[in-house]
């Protein structure tokens, strides 16, 4: 089934054969926590442009009017194929290359399940991570150190956990 | 198609083996140091390095892999709670647990270990001279030692060891000025991969934990015509290499951040004007090798973070003038 998904997330297996795969999915504990693996590192790493949203909204808009999601109709395919055409981001990511076949599945499982009371915690997106305030790191003030650390090249922020991180 | 790969693999390997370390020039030792910078991301490999700073030191699992086309890697911080760290290119993605949770941040550009060195090495070269050392042994490698001492006080100095073979940089230690050893970064076990598999290029799910995605600090680019002030008398060396305006966790008002580099090291400055209900910062500090400074200017907050003597921070904080 893994392979199936990561096939699909590749374009190798073209959206419409994969009926069976949203099908499975909807069922399956082990897909869907597959697909959520996916999702996430697709998510991060291509940035927020394509993951407006604007977007997404538009695509739940069009997923639940149509009476049945099993099957991608041929508007939401080229939907998504506009949104994936206009995105600059590069298409090498190998684990998912296909970020339209990504949304796709992730949000018609993510509404299957909601619909069938399953229960596939959604993903929780941008939830605001809280720093502590004030003076940290023996003296140099967490605000500054985590922006410097976030924008200049720095070998030492990632193997010693900022001090930020603590509680 | 993998075979052709492959092929070019080995022929990269095959370039830095012919690479015969018997360098005794100056242009032969920048030699070196070119393909040591190019190695780390032209070579697989996989291995166990240990990151220390002062008291603190820390494993790290890295798995590198260029493909002939792309870059991957995933580093694994082996502490309590192990991060991972998995980059594509200068994309970079930390799954870094905090609590119940595992919090995503996105990064951008990082010059992690081994590839800790640019491509480009003329502002380096610029900046610091290069010494041979004695041959030695690290993580079982044949290794030629090198010293990157910098021209004046604005700097540190480095100490890298490179792995006779391929070139790659398999140790290297950070000094200040009274050769106290700062950061040291050092394999403790390397091999070469000959595969182009990627199966280990995904994060470890833990179906019990939520993940969520790092509120996302705004940041805007920033043309870098200011309207209240100029640079004047940079320390020699640092050149700007990034301006933006952004949001500081604690901060109502958007700040400026300036990033300047030597090529090695990165300095940030912020400039912000003081509000009535932020105390302004006024000091100095210096924690390993992280030097920080703040005054107070025509009222404005100026504040200088690197990794750089306290002499660097103080000199850039002193070169924004503000127009009358």
């Amino acid at each position: 089934m893994n392979e199936q998904i990561s096939a699909l997330l590749d374009g190798e297996m073209a959206i419409e054969d994969a009926a069976h795969i949203f099908t499975a999915v909807q069922s399956s504990k082990q897909a869907a926590e597959a697909w959520s693996q996916y999702h996430l590192i697709g998510d991060a790493m291509r940035g927020d442009a394509i993951l407006s949203a604007q977007f997404k909204q538009k695509l739940m808009q069009k997923i639940e009017m149509e009476a049945t999601v099993l099957a991608p109709n041929a508007a939401l395919v080229s939907q998504v194929a506009e949104v994936k055409r206009r995105s600059k981001t590069p298409v090498v990511w190998s684990v998912a290359a296909s970020f339209a076949a990504v949304m796709v599945v992730g949000w018609m499982v993510l509404h299957q399940q909601s619909q069938s009371g399953s229960e596939l915690a959604p993903v929780e997106v941008a939830l605001a991570v809280g720093t502590q305030d004030g003076a940290i790191d023996q003296g140099i003030p967490a605000e500054y150190l985590n922006a410097h650390h976030a924008s200049a090249p720095s070998v030492s922020s990632y193997y010693i956990q900022n001090a930020s991180y603590k509680e | 198609m993998k075979h052709f790969v492959m092929v070019r693999l080995f022929a990269i390997a095959a370039l830095f083996a012919s690479l015969s370390v018997q360098a005794n020039t100056d242009g032969d030792l920048w030699q070196v140091l070119q393909k040591t910078a190019v190695a780390a991301h032209a070579l697989s490999y996989q291995g166990i390095f240990y990151y220390q700073a002062g008291e603190k030191a820390q494993p790290v699992q890295i798995t590198h892999l260029f493909n002939g086309s792309g870059e991957f890697s995933r580093n694994v911080v082996l502490d309590n709670s192990p991060r991972e760290v998995f980059s594509l290119g200068r994309d970079l993605v930390i799954f870094n647990p905090k609590n119940e949770k595992i919090i995503i941040e996105k990064r951008h550009g990082q010059n992690m270990f081994p590839a800790i060195l640019p491509t480009n090495l003329d502002a380096i070269k610029e900046n610091y001279s290069l010494r041979a050392g004695e041959p030695e042994r690290v993580a079982g490698r044949a290794a030629q030692m090198l010293f990157l001492e910098p021209k004046d006080s604005l700097r540190y100095s480095y100490q890298f060891w490179i792995d006779t073979e391929y070139g790659l940089l398999l140790k290297s230690v950070m000094f200040n000025s009274r050769n106290e050893a700062l950061e040291s970064i050092a394999f403790n076990q390397l091999a070469l991969m000959d595969t182009l598999d990627l199966d280990w290029f995904q994060p470890k799910i833990d179906n019990k934990k939520s993940y969520v995605m790092e509120d996302e600090v705004a940041t805007i680019a920033d043309n870098g015509v200011s309207t209240g002030w100029t640079l004047k008398g940079l320390p020699a060396g640092f050149r700007k290499v990034d301006q933006m305006i952004r949001m500081v966790h604690g901060k109502t008002l958007p700040v400026t951040h300036l990033i300047f580099s030597d090529g090695l090291a990165s300095v940030s400055l912020f400039i912000e004007p003081i509000t009535k209900n932020i105390k302004p910062r006024v000091g100095h500090k210096l924690v390993g090798s992280t030097s920080f400074y703040a005054s107070v200017t025509d009222g404005y907050q100026v504040t200088v973070v690197g990794e750089v003597p306290e002499v660097t921070v103080a000199q850039i904080a002193n070169a924004v003038v503000f127009k009358k």
